[in-house]
C-alpha cells in the first residue's frame, strides 16, 4: 500500500486529500443544516429527532469518529500544505496586486482560506464546547435538546459569535465546493458555471441556514 | 575577378542524378559501432532547431553530447520566434506538388545562388521531418477530419506550408527541445545554459573543442571533444534594428573564422516585407509578422505621392496595388526580397504612408468582408493582437502598416555536403551555415532547413567524421586550450579596462544605422567604400571610448554585449566588402549599378555564378576571396520572374 | 508625438545569489508612451553606465513575446499590469507621468536570484527532463497523417503547448506553485495520442520532480492564469489533476 502513501503525500495528493474530506465534510454539514431546521417545524419534531439520533449506540459513535478523522486529516493536511506554501517562497513580494478581475469581496474566498479556516475552527470548538460538552452552561444537561438550543443561542454575544462563524463557514466552503470539483477533475467549459452556482448557492445556504438558528432564538425566544 | 575554384572549397557534393545523390553520399558514409559510441563526445553549441534536434539525435544514437546555450534553457533559442510555418512536399492537397517543385521553387528562390545538391536533399528531407515532428507531439493544425492542414507562403503556387497558428517555429522548437530533454533524462546529453561560446580549439587542425564564458559566474571554461558542431544561428543583430533576439549575435561564427572556418557569402542578408514600422529613437528591436497575412492581405500605397487622406478616405481608384499590378501571377505572395523592395521603392518614391512615410499599407478590408472578421480572427488572430499591442491601432478597422526589417541571414560560415566547414571536425548547421537558401530563402524553409540539418543530416556525417578520422584523446590540458583561453581572457580584460565614455549600445546602434543606410536593401560601389571606412573608424573608435561596467567574474550583460558588438564591427566591414565585391543583383543582394528596367535584381552569372568564401588573414590585412562556382543542370539557370 | 513621461523606479538591486539585496530608487525621464518596458529599462541603464553605476541586470531575449526569458514583477503583478502581456510587450502607455513602479524578480525557492532581476529557473528544465516528451527516436516515425487527430483535441493541445515557460504562474501564485507550467505540458501530451504510451509514468514522474524542486501547492486561486502572458487555462490543472488520479489507480507504483 506504500502507493496510497506516496500518492496521497505528493502535492496533488494533498490537494485530493483536502478536496474529498472537503468535500465529505459538506455533506455532513447538509445534514447537521437539514436536521437542525427541524427547529422551525417545532419542539416535538426537533426533539424526536435529536432523540432519534442519540440513542443509535452503534452508529453514532462510528459517525463521531469518521467525522472527527475527516476533520482532523482536513486540518492537519491544510496546515502542513499551508506551511510548505509559505516555505515555497521564503522573500515575499514589497508588493502584490492581483491580476484577477475584481470580485464582490475584498478578498477572494480563495486567498483566506487558511484565515476562514482558523474562524470555523474556533467556531467549531465552541460549538462542541457548548452543545456536546456543555461546559459553558452545565445547567442545560437537563433540558430537552430544543430548549437547550434556545437557551444556549439566545445570549446576545453568543448569537453575534455563532453568526459569524456561520458567514466564515459559509465563505469557507464558497471556494472550497468549486476547489473541490476543480482538483477532483471536474472541470468542463460546459459544466463549470453549474459548479460555480452550486457552490455560491450551498454556501450561502450553509451561511444564512446556520446564522438563522441564534437570531430565531435570540429573536423569538429571549427571556 | 578571381573566378577559379579554390582547392580549399571542396563542396565534396556526389555526382550522378541530383535526385539519387543524398542516397549515394550516404552509402557511402563509414559508420561508427554501436558500442564505439559511447566513447565518443561532441560538442553543440546552440539549442535552437538545428542544435536542439542534431544534439538529441547524436545522443540518440549513442554519442555523449554536451549542448551550450547563452539563453537560460536551451527552449528560448530565437527559431521559437518563427511564425509562419515549415515547407514539405506531402503533396497533401493534391495540388501537384512534389519534391522536385520544391526543390526548383527553392533554387529559383534563391536566386540561383545555392548548391542544387544540397537543395534536392533540403526537398527530399522535408517530408520526414514533418512526420518526426508529429511523432514528438507537435501540434500542427488540422482539418476537422483530423488530417494536417497546410497553407500557402512567398514564393510558391501550392500549399505546402504546415504550421501551428502562428506559433510554428515555438512548436517545433518545443519538440526538438523536448527531445534534448529526453536525451538528458538518458544521461547522455548534458545541456549548460547561460554559456556563451567564445573561441573553437583547433588542435592539428581539426576542431577539438570550445571556450564558453559562464555568463552566471563569469568564469571560462574549456570542453573538449571529438567534433564540434555550431548551430549559432544568424547575425541579422549587426543591424541592430532586426526580428532577431537581442542575444542573437555572430560571435562564435566569427571566432570559428579567425581560427580558420571560411565565411561565405555573408553579403546575403534577408529584408522581411512584413514587418511593424519603426516608431522611434529608443527602439530595441523590429517585430515581424508572418507572411502568411500576405494570403489575404493586400499590400497598396496612394496612386498620389503625399496623399494624406485616412486609409479608408481613399477610394479603390486612388490606390496602387503595386505588387498585384507588377507581379499579376504571384500578386501578393511574391518572394520576400522582391516584396521587400517594392516597398522601399515605393518609400523612395514619396508614395509611403504614415509619420515620416516609411511604411506600405497591408489591407483585409477586402478579406473581411469576403470572409468575415470571425475567419480572419481565427487565421491570424495572434498576429492582429500582437500589432494592436505595440502600434496601439487596431488592424480589424484600418489596414496595418508595414515596412521591410532585417530578418534572416543566407549567409555563414561556408560548409560542404557534409555541413563540415573547412576547419575538419567543426560542423555548421542552420542559419549559420550558408549553404541551402542561396541569395534569398523563402518564407517557410528556415525551419525546413534547421531541422533537415539537424534530425537527418548531422548524425550520418559527423558519424562518418569519427569513424574515419584518427582523433588521438585530447584533454582540456592541452596547450592549445590553455592558449585559446588566455586569448579569450585578455580580450575581455581589454574590454573592461577601455573606460571610456560611450556605451556598448550607442555604438551598437550607430554600427546598425550604417549598415542599414549602406548595406540594407540596397548597395552601391560608393556607399559600400565609404562605409567600410567608417566602420574601421568607429571600431577604431570602439576601442578607445566604449564603458564597460562590472567586472569579469559576474554576471556582466553589459560585459557580453560588448564581446558580440565588438565582433560585429569587424564583420561588419567583412559583410560590406563581400557586397563590394559582389557587382551584380542576386536575390536579398540588390546593387543599384546592376538592375533591370523595372527595378528588379540583374544577376551576372557570367562573373558570379558562385559562393564567395572569405578567409581571414590576420587583423591588419584583407581577408582573401575564394570561390565555388555554382552549377544548374536540374533547374534552368533563367532570370527569375514572379510576373 | 505623444507627451513624455517622467517616472520614478524602485528597483530590487542583489549583486550574486549569496548577497542579501536591496530596493534602490531611479528616475528616468522623457519616457515615450510608445517605448516597451524594457526599453525603458534600456533608457535607464545607459544613463547608470554613463554616471559610472553598474546597469540593472534582467533577463530578456526575443522582445516579441514569445522566448519566455523575460520576466519581472512590475507593482505586485507578473509581467505588469496588462493581461496576456510579457513584460517586453507591455508599452509604457499603460503607466501615467510621475508615477512609481516597484520593480521585483520572481520570488520562490525553486526559482533562486542570481542578480538583480535575473533568476534561475533551471527547474522547469529539471522538470521536463521526467516526462515532458514523447519518447521517439528521430527516423522512427509513421507518415504524418497515418494517425488521425481530432480537431478539437489538436487546437486543445496546441492551446497547452503555447506555454513559453517563462515562470509568472510561480510568480503570482501566492504558494509559489508551478502546477499550470506542469499541466500545460502534461495535458498537451495527454490530449493527443502519441502521448498515450507514456501518459502513466510523465504525469508521475514530472509532478514528483516538481514537488522535490520545492514548489508550492495548488490552492485554486487562479492568479496563474491571470497572469499566464499566454492564457493558459486552469482547465488544464483538472486534467493534470485527473491524469494524476488516473496514474494512481492504474500506474504500477
Amino acid at each position: 500500500m506504500s502507493w496510497v502513501i506516496k500518492a496521497f503525500s505528493s502535492s496533488i495528493g494533498k490537494k485530493l486529500v483536502m478536496a474529498i474530506t472537503g468535500l465529505a465534510l459538506c455533506g455532513f454539514l447538509a445534514a447537521h443544516l437539514g436536521g437542525n431546521l427541524l427547529l422551525y417545524v417545532g419542539a416535538e419534531q426537533y426533539n424526536h429527532y435529536a432523540e432519534a439520533l442519540h440513542s443509535q449506540k452503534l452508529l453514532l459513535p462510528i459517525a463521531e469518529v469518521g467525522l472527527l478523522l475527516l476533520f482532523v486529516m482536513h486540518l492537519v493536511t491544510a496546515v502542513r500544505t499551508t506551511l510548505e506554501n509559505r516555505a515555497a517562497r521564503p522573500i515575499g513580494y514589497e508588493m502584490r496586486q492581483s491580476k484577477l478581475p475584481p470580485g464582490p469581496f475584498l478578498k477572494p474566498a480563495s486567498s483566506v482560506m487558511y484565515g476562514t479556516g482558523i474562524v470555523v475552527l474556533l467556531f467549531l470548538l465552541l460549538h462542541l464546547s457548548d452543545f456536546k460538552f456543555e461546559l459553558r452552561n452545565p445547567a442545560v444537561e437537563s433540558e430537552t435538546p430544543f430548549a437547550k438550543a434556545q437557551i444556549l443561542l439566545r445570549d446576545p454575544l453568543t448569537a453575534i459569535v455563532y453568526i459569524i462563524g456561520s458567514f466564515a463557514l459559509g465563505y469557507h466552503v464558497l471556494h472550497g465546493v468549486q476547489s473541490a470539483f476543480q482538483t477532483l477533475g471536474f472541470n468542463h467549459p460546459k459544466y463549470n458555471s453549474g459548479v460555480k452556482t452550486l457552490s455560491t448557492l450551498f454556501a450561502l445556504v450553509v451561511a444564512l441556514g446556520f446564522s438563522s438558528f441564534p437570531l430565531w432564538a435570540w429573536a423569538f425566544h429571549s427571556k | 575577378m578571381m573566378t577559379a575554384a579554390s582547392p580549399l572549397l571542396n563542396g565534396r557534393c556526389p555526382t550522378g542524378p541530383v535526385a539519387d545523390r543524398w542516397q549515394k553520399c550516404k552509402d557511402e558514409l563509414k559508420l561508427v559501432s554501436p558500442n564505439n559510441k559511447r566513447k565518443f563526445e561532441i560538442i553543440v553549441v546552440g539549442t535552437g532547431l538545428a542544435g536542439a534536434s542534431a544534439a538529441a539525435s547524436l545522443s540518440e544514437l549513442g554519442y555523449n553530447v554536451k549542448a551550450f546555450c547563452f539563453q537560460d534553457s536551451p527552449r528560448r533559442a530565437h527559431s521559437i520566434a518563427a511564425q509562419g510555418g515549415i515547407n514539405a512536399a506531402k503533396n497533401y492537397q493534391n495540388d501537384n506538388d512534389s519534391v522536385n517543385r520544391l526543390f526548383a521553387d527553392t533554387i529559383k528562390g534563391g536566386d540561383f545562388r545555392s548548391r542544387e545538391s544540397n537543395v534536392h536533399r533540403l526537398a527530399e528531407l522535408s517530408v520526414n521531418i514533418i512526420d518526426q515532428c508529429v511523432a514528438q507531439g507537435v501540434p500542427f493544425a488540422r482539418e476537422y477530419g483530423g488530417l494536417l492542414s497546410n497553407r500557402t507562403f512567398g514564393g510558391s503556387l501550392v500549399s505546402r506550408t504546415f504550421y501551428a497558428r502562428g506559433q510554428t517555429g515555438q512548436q517545433l522548437l518545443l519538440g526538438a527541445y523536448s527531445a534534448l530533454m529526453r536525451q538528458q533524462h538518458v544521461g547522455r546529453l548534458k545541456v549548460f545554459p547561460r554559456r556563451e561560446m567564445l573561441d573553437v580549439v583547433v588542435i592539428d587542425g581539426v576542431a577539438r573543442g570550445i571556450v564558453v564564458r559562464n555568463l552566471v559566474t563569469g568564469q571560462l571554461e574549456t570542453y573538449a571533444a571529438d567534433a564540434v558542431l555550431m548551430c549559432t544561428g544568424g547575425y541579422g543583430t549587426l543591424y541592430y534594428l532586426s526580428t532577431l533576439a537581442k542575444g542573437s549575435n555572430v560571435t562564435a561564427a566569427w571566432r570559428a573564422y579567425k581560427r580558420g572556418a571560411l565565411f561565405a557569402n555573408p553579403c546575403y542578408t534577408q529584408i522581411h516585407p512584413t514587418c511593424i514600422p519603426v516608431h522611434g529613437e529608443y527602439q530595441s528591436k523590429l517585430t515581424l509578422m508572418s507572411e502568411s497575412l500576405r494570403n489575404d492581405g493586400r499590400v497598396w500605397v496612394p496612386q498620389k505621392a503625399g496623399d494624406t487622406r485616412s486609409p479608408d478616405q481613399i477610394p479603390d481608384a486612388d490606390r496602387d496595388y503595386y505588387l498585384e499590378r507588377r507581379y499579376p501571377t504571384y500578386g501578393n505572395m511574391v518572394a520576400r526580397d522582391v516584396a521587400s523592395r517594392a516597398a522601399k521603392e515605393r518609400c523612395d518614391a514619396g508614395f509611403g504612408v504614415g509619420a515620416g512615410g516609411q511604411s506600405v499599407y497591408l489591407d483585409f478590408s477586402e478579406a473581411i468582408r469576403r470572409d468575415g472578421e470571425a475567419a480572419i480572427r481565427a487565421r491570424y488572430g495572434n498576429l492582429f493582437d500582437m500589432y494592436q499591442k505595440i502600434t496601439d491601432e487596431n488592424p480589424y478597422k484600418n489596414p496595418m502598416r508595414i515596412y521591410p526589417a532585417v530578418h534572416y541571414t543566407m549567409g555563414g560560415l561556408w560548409v560542404d555536403y557534409h555541413l563540415q566547414s573547412t576547419i575538419p571536425g567543426l560542423f555548421v548547421l542552420g542559419e549559420a551555415n550558408f549553404s541551402d537558401h542561396g541569395a534569398n530563402r523563402l518564407g517557410a524553409s528556415a525551419l525546413m532547413q534547421g531541422l533537415a540539418d539537424g534530425y537527418f543530416i548531422a548524425p550520418y556525417t559527423v558519424s562518418n567524421h569519427l569513424a574515419t578520422r584518427k582523433l588521438e584523446k585530447v584533454t582540456t590540458d592541452h596547450p592549445e586550450f590553455e592558449r585559446c583561453l588566455a586569448e579569450t581572457r585578455s580580450r575581455t580584460y581589454k574590454l573592461l579596462n577601455i573606460n571610456g565614455k560611450r556605451t556598448v549600445d550607442s555604438f551598437h546602434r550607430e554600427l546598425g544605422k550604417l549598415m542599414w543606410d549602406y548595406c540594407g536593401m540596397s548597395r552601391s560601389d560608393k556607399g559600400l567604400r565609404s562605409v567600410i571606412q567608417k566602420i574601421r573608424g568607429l571600431r577604431e573608435e570602439f576601442w578607445r571610448n566604449v564603458r564597460v561596467p562590472g567586472s569579469g567574474n559576474e554576471l556582466n550583460q553589459n560585459l557580453e554585449q560588448a564581446g558580440r558588438v565588438a565582433d560585429f564591427l569587424e564583420f561588419g566591414e567583412l559583410l560590406a566588402l563581400d557586397a563590394l565585391t559582389r557587382a551584380e543583383s542576386c536575390g536579398g543582394h540588390f546593387r543599384e549599378e546592376s538592375q533591370t528596367k523595372d527595378n528588379d535584381t540583374l544577376r551576372d552569372d557570367a562573373n558570379f555564378c558562385h559562393v564567395a568564401a572569405w578567409q581571414y588573414t590576420a587583423d591588419d590585412r584583407d581577408p582573401v576571396r575564394h570561390i565555388e562556382p555554382l552549377e544548374f543542370n536540374d533547374v534552368p539557370l533563367i532570370q527569375r520572374s514572379y510576373k | 508625438m505623444s507627451p513624455t513621461m517622467s517616472l520614478t523606479l524602485k528597483v530590487w538591486r542583489q549583486a550574486n545569489p549569496t548577497s542579501a539585496g536591496e530596493f534602490r530608487t531611479y528616475k528616468v525621464h522623457s519616457i515615450s508612451p510608445d517605448q516597451s518596458f524594457l526599453e525603458m529599462l534600456d533608457v535607464l541603464n545607459e544613463q547608470l553606465i554613463i554616471n559610472g553605476e553598474e546597469p540593472v541586470a534582467f533577463d530578456h531575449d526575443c522582445r516579441e513575446g514569445i522566448c519566455g526569458m523575460c520576466s519581472l514583477m512590475i507593482n505586485g503583478q507578473a509581467h505588469g499590469p496588462e493581461r496576456k502581456t510579457t513584460t517586453c510587450q507591455l508599452h509604457m502607455r499603460k503607466f501615467k507621468d510621475g508615477d512609481t513602479i516597484v520593480i521585483e524578480p520572481w520570488r520562490a525557492k525553486p526559482f533562486p536570484v542570481l542578480r538583480d532581476l535575473v533568476v534561475d529557473r533551471s527547474a522547469f528544465d529539471r522538470i521536463m527532463t521526467k516526462g515532458g516528451y514523447v519518447t521517439v527516436n528521430t527516423g522512427n516515425a509513421p507518415d504524418g497523417n497515418a494517425i488521425l487527430i481530432p480537431k478539437e483535441n489538436a487546437d486543445k493541445a496546441f492551446e497547452a503547448a503555447t506555454c513559453i515557460g517563462c515562470g509568472a504562474c510561480v510568480a503570482a501564485c501566492k504558494n509559489a506553485s508551478a502546477m499550470l507550467f506542469v499541466s500545460a505540458k502534461v495535458s498537451q501530451l495527454a490530449l493527443l495520442p502519441q502521448g498515450q504510451p507514456e501518459r502513466t509514468q510523465r504525469v508521475q514522474g514530472m509532478v514528483a520532480q516538481m514537488d522535490s524542486e520545492g514548489f508550492g501547492g495548488c490552492t485554486n486561486t487562479n492568479e496563474c492564469e491571470a497572469a499566464c502572458p499566454v492564457g493558459i487555462s486552469v482547465e488544464n490543472i483538472a486534467r493534470l489533476n485527473r491524469e494524476y488520479i488516473r496514474a494512481t489507480v492504474v500506474g504500477l507504483t
